[in-house]
């Protein structure tokens, strides 16, 4: 008996969870990168339509942290962190992902009356190529194994963000 | 602020599941319809026992069932908790959209491109 159902096969073949989206921008690449790595101008687009995003403090290295404000027409604050895990200009940003609280602990979805209980840390993967001056951005999404959600709450985020305190203040 | 530690739940044991190519190719197989373990054991060139491991680890994840017959005891994939993990990514995909589109219109207002709208391919 066949089960064809729900999309299923197409979920087993990956190697994780995940979302691709593709998008393309009638920008140069560079232009791209920029507002996706500078404070000042993620704050101009992070969030869906209505939101704001009041706080985007990143320290742009390999290993580098960044906790992200975005706050909800109604007011609402939802804080995300995660660390660069690769930076390749202009081409290629690769950062883990998860919801926190405004001093970047990780905490579960139903911190911000979301499903999910448990911390649950993404990958998310950036892609630009350029053509003829436009560019085309390809985003992964994907879920990490649960092997590496043990190491998240173990990774003493405090310290990390600590160290991004410092390192704003420096270039300030 | 301290973050409680709870135990596994639903997702992360099907994303741990989803985890291995071997547990992926036996989900694959199953799309197509229940197997006895002896047939999903062979393309996988892995002993019986090693198998069976790998069963219940998709088991505890609710990914597949066994039937209850003694002898011939097929797996069926279960599509409940994919659907689970699909309408989780969802709720990403939707944030992404929006973005994206802000993105989009930021681009154009700092080129000075600010009228042009529509959609991007």
């Amino acid at each position: 008996m066949a089960r064809k159902d729900s999309g299923a096969p197409e979920i087993a073949a990956q190697s994780t969870p995940k979302i691709v989206l593709t998008r393309t921008f009638d920008a140069p690449r560079a232009l791209v990168w920029k507002a996706w790595t500078r404070p000042e101008q993620l704050m101009r687009w992070w969030g869906p339509r209505g939101f704001t995003a009041p706080v985007c403090k990143l320290d742009l290295r390999v290993g580098g942290s960044y906790l992200f404000c975005m706050r909800s027409p109604d007011g609402k604050d939802y804080w995300s962190a995660g660390v660069y895990r690769e930076l390749v200009e202009p081409e290629r940003i690769v950062y883990t992902d998860f919801f926190a609280d405004e001093h970047g602990n990780p905490v579960p979805a139903s911190f911000y009356g979301l499903e999910g209980n448990q911390l649950q840390e993404m990958l998310v993967t950036i892609t630009l190529e350029e053509h003829q001056g436009r560019t085309r951005l390809t985003l992964e999404h994907a879920g990490l194994p649960a092997g590496e959600h043990s190491r998240l709450a173990a990774e003493g985020w405090n310290s990390s963000l600590d160290k991004l305190a410092e390192a704003l203040q420096r270039t300030r | 602020m301290v973050v409680q530690q709870t135990r596994p739940d639903r997702l992360d044991l099907i994303f741990a599941a989803l985890a291995d190519p071997s547990r992926r190719a036996m989900l694959a197989r199953l799309a197509s319809g229940e197997a006895p373990v002896k047939e999903l054991a062979e393309p996988l060139r892995m002993s019986l026992p090693a198998v069976t491991k790998h069963l219940k680890v998709l088991e505890r994840a609710g990914l597949i069932t066994r039937g209850r017959r003694a002898q011939w005891r097929p797996c069926r994939l279960e599509a409940a908790p994919l659907k689970e993990v699909a309408d989780w990514l969802e709720r990403y995909r939707s944030f992404w959209e929006g973005s994206l589109d802000r993105l989009d219109g930021y681009l154009q207002q700092l080129q000075g491109k600010e009228g042009k709208h529509g959609p991007q391919g």
